[in-house]
């Protein structure tokens, strides 16, 4: 059963999603690159491995299959800027709070801001969500 | 005037890597088709997609509302991705993704994506370069639309273009 309805209220804060990332999430097979391999990632400019985009946006998926159910599968949009650097062995947390809400044909479609934070607070992907909930 | 030798040395913009040399900013035609490729998603697929982002559910490992297990949305970053790659070699940082998910990603199915270059700009003396895309199943219905923006490099425009990179934009073809 997703989390949200159509009775869930603006300003109700969507459940989190963490996860403190290794080095190991990022190795695919002996691929060196600028997610793995500190002198790859020098060469490009960046001071350290960086954490591979999707991998950390991911953490947003999860939490808007669990919020939307099927309204993320069959008409889930998102829209995420990625911000800030994540480091290979960064702590992160998806959040969320439902923003607004819209009659759709299919339902009513909730929108929410979205976003995640490493340890320090700082907001590393923002962006904004949507998804028709029954 | 002669350098200080203390100086640290001035950034350079990757040239080249191992699979060639790197995409430039004045080559990238806004409008450029991308190109077309079939994506079938095996369960296979799906299940290293599920581990790469451990994202395990019931809809994704056994069974769905749509009969049998299908993919978790974001598989659609790749194909994309590598209708990129096969024009331009961009390794660069992912910069902004808006993606819609239109019907669920099934096994088995035979997608066309297509692709094309939608708008590139500059921002912080930095490159940056937008592509969209979309993929169709067999009755031809969208499964998925997306819009990527990739930045060019790390390191901002001014710095010359020089030296080799390791990693590449052009990667395996797979998940």
């Amino acid at each position: 059963m997703p989390v949200l309805t159509r009775d869930s209220p603006v300003g109700l804060t969507l459940p989190e999603f963490a996860c403190q990332f290794t080095l190991a999430h990022f190795k695919r097979a002996d691929e060196q690159t600028i997610h793995t391999d500190m002198e790859a990632a020098r060469r490009e400019g960046l001071p350290a491995p960086v954490a591979t985009g999707p991998q950390v946006a991911a953490l947003l998926f999860r939490q808007l299959r669990t919020c939307y159910g099927r309204g993320w599968i069959e008409g889930g949009r998102c829209e995420l800027t990625f911000r800030r650097q994540v480091y290979v062995t960064d702590f992160c947390v998806a959040r969320g709070v439902i923003t607004r809400r819209e009659d759709s044909a299919g339902g009513t479609r909730l929108h929410c801001d979205v976003w995640i934070e490493n340890a320090s607070g700082d907001k590393v992907i923002v962006g904004n969500a949507s998804g028709i909930v029954q | 005037m002669e350098q200080d030798p203390r100086a640290p040395e001035a950034p350079t913009r990757v040239a080249a890597d191992s699979k060639g040399p790197r995409a430039q900013f004045d080559d990238i035609e806004v409008g450029r088709v991308l190109g077309e490729m079939e994506w079938v998603v095996t369960e296979e697929m799906i299940d290293t997609q599920c581990a790469i982002d451990a994202d395990y559910d019931v809809w994704y490992s056994l069974e769905s509302p749509w009969g049998g297990r299908i993919a978790p949305p974001q598989i659609s970053y790749r194909p994309p991705r590598w209708l990129l790659s096969r024009t331009f070699n961009v390794r660069g940082l992912f910069y902004r993704w808006e993606m819609e998910n239109l019907r669920p990603i099934r096994p088995g199915v035979t997608m066309r994506v297509s692709a094309r270059i939608s708008d590139k700009y500059l921002k912080n003396e930095r490159e940056f370069i937008v592509y969209e895309s979309e993929a169709r199943d067999p009755e031809g219905n969208v499964v998925f639309r997306t819009k990527r923006t990739h930045v060019l490099d790390f390191i901002d425009r001014s710095a010359q273009r020089a030296g080799e990179g390791i990693d590449s934009g052009i990667k395996a073809e797979r998940i």
